[in-house]
């Protein structure tokens, strides 16, 4: 039996690194936010909001994934996962943070910017006025969901409910470190069951909200499960990222062992797995039922740059990441799982580009709106932005416990852990 | 089960050596210590997986999952070859292919012979198959199972083995298997002790009784085959054992058939007398024929229907639906219909154009019995189409012949000039 290691000697606190790159992170997101806000004068206000919401739903994705890997460890009762549970704990804590941020997308909603009707043009109010030329039958159909007063009332709840449990989890996390109370871990994982129905729901309606209604004639049932298969593998790669920094930078040498790099590094790739399942389910049935209004969706991906950034994700988001990911020995090796985990960082991000971006100006055409360098780079920007400032929260919550949850009753099983 | 005899009772042979141990650590360093040692024929037996074991006894990294992939892209590369082969390839041109093994070429729903979304999910389950089969099966051959039988059994000692004890057993056929010196090595390893693993000579033959039964078990076995090998040449003209009956033989009525229920052996029973269906209560001559004291009416059943803007939409649209292929949308004889009849010729009889003055003259109890009961060739609707329905088409005939005669004196005055400065459409652009 290889001896459990010996955690006492270990830097179980971010200390002094936290407040500096917490200062970096916050000047960071507030200049690309402002480079975002200058650079739209000349690519107009609504590139500027694709981009922002492309920043915002990639990082919004990788809290969302923190927070279903705390609650699913909570659900199993897992003990491998133990020393690496507080990093996703500090990942879902920038819930609060990313609804100030939700503002910019949902004031200028409910103030009718024109920006907002090109994104969401299920706001045009002519499309549901029956004697307008514009009558839109189909969205007037679906205007008793897509309004903006019910948008408004869901985002809040969205909110509320993940500020509210990720708080709830954290809180009772980091209580144990000074009790070590085991009912803790009890009251936790009870609460994970009704939290795991929650998130499903308040997620999935997420990515009908922001995601789907960017085209509000096509719809997808599986659409929810495809952007929560996109945040889990970001959110594990994002892990396996911050793992790899923390231990470079002298912080929980020991606690953080080649298992649980080897764990992680399963995660990723059975993730990446899943992703490309729901990928393909979802492509399939509309390319076999070859229904008009199903197709559209994919025919304007398939054109000019959204049909290399399509091949991109097939290739890149896919076939690369599985067949790198599939030995063990990358995955158990700090190095390679680090590149690998940066490459799906960087493949993730194009998802959500890919999702938010290819649009039509006019909703009853089937070509792309020319999308140029700039538009990537407006998309750059804002998730430069706004990963500051998340970035800025995570590191408040990170610097302010332990990194390691030291007193979980599991913690021995989690320092013993070893993969067959 | 019996004790086993010790091996003071019988003389066996000796098989080789096992050593007990305590503690999977215990196991993990004998275990050591028997590989430095230089043993190759050994194994260690423990109740649960121990961790390191395998490092300890210098066991180099499984095969299989090279195996599982292997298997997975043949999988893969079958599911593949299988879909193409089967849909795509022109059978045509792999003509020197007996028929019965050529592929079939189905075109489905518009799609290209070979297709790769069509064909990935038989990719993909045929991949899993050959993996998680390989997988099975190649693990089951590295571990040398089935192994049925193994001398160690014998020893009552290593019955724990399943419970709570660790033991390592070294083979007789060892090429360092020396019987003293390797018994001493063990006892030196510090385990609870050492033990002989003695086989003892097993008879040449399975007991008398398993092999009547076997005799026996054998010959009902051959019954079945013996009387389906009889069945394939015999002749006879009774009907075949219909084995899954479904519903297949059961009393039931058969359409053109006799039966003996009733009285007049018909199976379908005529209507009761005085019997009037749903619906069917044709009592009103003038909205149900149209006719009113032997003579077509002139007026609409105003006393029935509504003649508003609602009646003559609908008859739009059934006017669109039943006689628009033929008179056309505007009534004008020239629907596609007869567009295509009089391309073709041969005695082809055209629709009325509805415009002429003898159908403009007729009262509308005519048009609606025409189309009650058809007439030349046009076939009769009044079992298509409702009779409500049919007086809003009468209603609908009337609006096209009104309009189609209509002067600028018809136009609201505020409009007129409007109307002047439109180009005049073309009869096929008309709603």
């Amino acid at each position: 039996l290889a001896a459990t290691p010996d955690i006492s000697s270990d830097r179980l606190h971010i200390g002094d690194l936290a407040p500096g790159l917490g200062g970096l992170a916050r000047i960071v997101g507030v200049a690309g936010l402002l480079a975002a806000l200058l650079l739209s004068f000349k690519t107009g206000q609504e590139s500027f909001f694709r981009g922002y919401l492309t920043g915002f739903l990639f990082w919004l994705s990788i809290a969302l994934g923190a927070f279903f890997f705390v609650i699913v460890q909570h659900a199993t009762k897992a003990g491998w996962s133990v020393t690496v549970r507080r990093i996703a704990e500090n990942f879902s804590m920038g819930f609060g943070w990313l609804a100030v941020l939700a503002l910019v997308i949902v004031l200028p909603m409910v103030f009718g910017f024109d920006a907002m009707h090109l994104l969401f043009p299920w706001t045009q109010p002519e499309l549901v006025d029956e004697t307008s030329s514009h009558y839109d039958a189909i969205i007037h159909g679906k205007s008793g969901y897509l309004n903006v007063p019910f948008f408004v009332i869901r985002m809040v709840a969205y909110f509320a409910v993940w500020i509210w449990l990720s708080n709830f989890f954290y809180n009772r996390s980091t209580r144990q470190d000074q009790s070590g109370d085991p009912k803790l871990t009890l009251e936790m994982q009870a609460r994970s069951y009704p939290a795991i129905v929650l998130y499903a729901f308040t997620q999935t309606f997420l990515a009908f909200d922001l995601l789907m209604s960017l085209a509000p004639h096509w719809y997808s049932t599986m659409f929810g499960v495809y952007y929560f298969a996109g945040s889990t593998v970001g959110f594990f790669a994002v892990l396996a990222i911050t793992m790899y920094w923390l231990q470079s930078a002298g912080r929980v040498e020991r606690s953080i062992t080649n298992e649980h790099y080897h764990d992680v590094g399963k995660w990723i790739f059975a993730f990446v797995v899943f992703w490309a399942y729901i990928a393909f389910s979802q492509y399939m049935l509309i390319w076999y039922a070859n229904l008009p209004e199903e197709t559209s969706y994919y025919i304007i991906r398939q054109q000019g740059p959204w049909l290399n950034l399509s091949l991109v994700l097939l290739f890149g988001h896919f076939f690369i990441p599985f067949l790198g990911l599939i030995s063990r020995i990358p995955k158990r090796g700090r190095q390679t799982l680090l590149i690998g985990a940066v490459w799906v960082v960087v493949m993730h991000w194009c998802d959500v580009l890919w999702l938010v971006q290819p649009h039509v100006a006019d909703h009853t055409s089937l070509v792309p709106a020319p999308f140029g360098l700039l538009d990537l780079l407006q998309a750059l920007l804002c998730t430069a932005g706004v990963g500051g400032i998340y970035l800025w929260a995570v590191l408040r919550h990170t610097g302010a416990h332990a990194l390691v949850a030291q007193r979980d009753p599991r913690l021995a099983e989690s320092l013993a852990f070893e993969n067959f | 089960m019996e004790p086993h005899a010790t091996p003071q009772d019988e003389t066996g042979v000796l098989r080789g050596y096992i050593a007990e141990f305590e503690t999977p650590g215990q196991l993990i360093d004998a275990a050591r210590e028997v590989r430095e040692a230089g043993y190759a024929r050994w194994d260690s037996h423990s109740p649960f997986p121990v961790h390191g074991i395998d490092s300890a006894m210098g066991i180099r990294m499984t095969i299989l999952p090279w195996i599982v992939m292997a298997a997975g892209v043949t999988g893969c590369l079958t599911g593949l070859g299988l879909q193409w082969y089967a849909n795509a390839v022109d059978s045509e041109a792999i003509g020197f292919i007996p028929t019965f093994l050529q592929g079939y070429n189905y075109l489905v729903s518009g799609k290209p012979y070979f297709s790769l979304p069509a064909n990935i999910p038989v990719i993909f389950e045929l991949t899993i198959l050959f993996s998680a089969l390989a997988a099975v099966f190649g693990m089951l051959v590295l571990n040398n199972l089935p192994w049925l039988y193994n001398p160690v059994f014998n020893s009552e000692r290593f019955r724990r083995v399943t419970e709570d004890r660790f033991f390592i057993s070294i083979d007789g056929r060892d090429p360092k298997f020396d019987a003293s010196g390797t018994e001493t090595f063990l006892a030196s390893l510090g385990g609870l002790g050492v033990e002989g693993v003695i086989e003892f000579p097993s008879p040449a033959q399975p007991p008398l009784i398993l092999r009547r039964v076997g005799l026996l078990a054998t010959l009902v076995l051959l019954i079945p085959p013996a009387f389906i090998y009889k069945a394939w040449f015999a002749k006879t003209d009774k009907p075949r054992i219909h084995i899954v009956q479904d519903m297949d033989n059961q009393e039931k009525f058969r359409a053109q058939h006799a039966t003996a229920l009733f009285a007049d052996h018909r199976a379908m029973r005529p209507p009761i007398d005085g019997t009037v269906a749903r619906g069917e209560m044709n009592d009103d001559p003038h909205y149900n024929t149209g006719i009113v004291d032997n003579a077509f009416a002139p007026a609409m059943p105003l006393h029935k229907i509504t003649v508003d803007a609602k009646l003559l939409q609908r008859g739009r649209e059934r006017f669109n639906i039943y006689c628009a292929p033929c008179h056309g949308r505007t009534a004008d004889g020239q629907g596609t219909v007869n567009i295509r009849g009089t391309q073709r010729g041969g005695g082809w009889v055209a629709p009325a154009n509805l415009h002429d003055d003898q159908y403009r003259a007729r009262p509308v109890g005519h048009i609606f019995n025409t189309i009650s009961e058809g007439i030349r060739t046009m076939p009769p609707y009044g079992d298509i189409i409702p009779t409500e329905d049919r007086w809003a088409i009468v209603a609908y005939v009337r609006a096209l012949q009104r309009s189609h005669y209509s002067t600028i004196d018809d136009v609201r005055p505020e409009l007129r000039n409007s109307l002047r400065e439109l180009t005049p459409l073309q009869p096929a652009e008309q709603e």
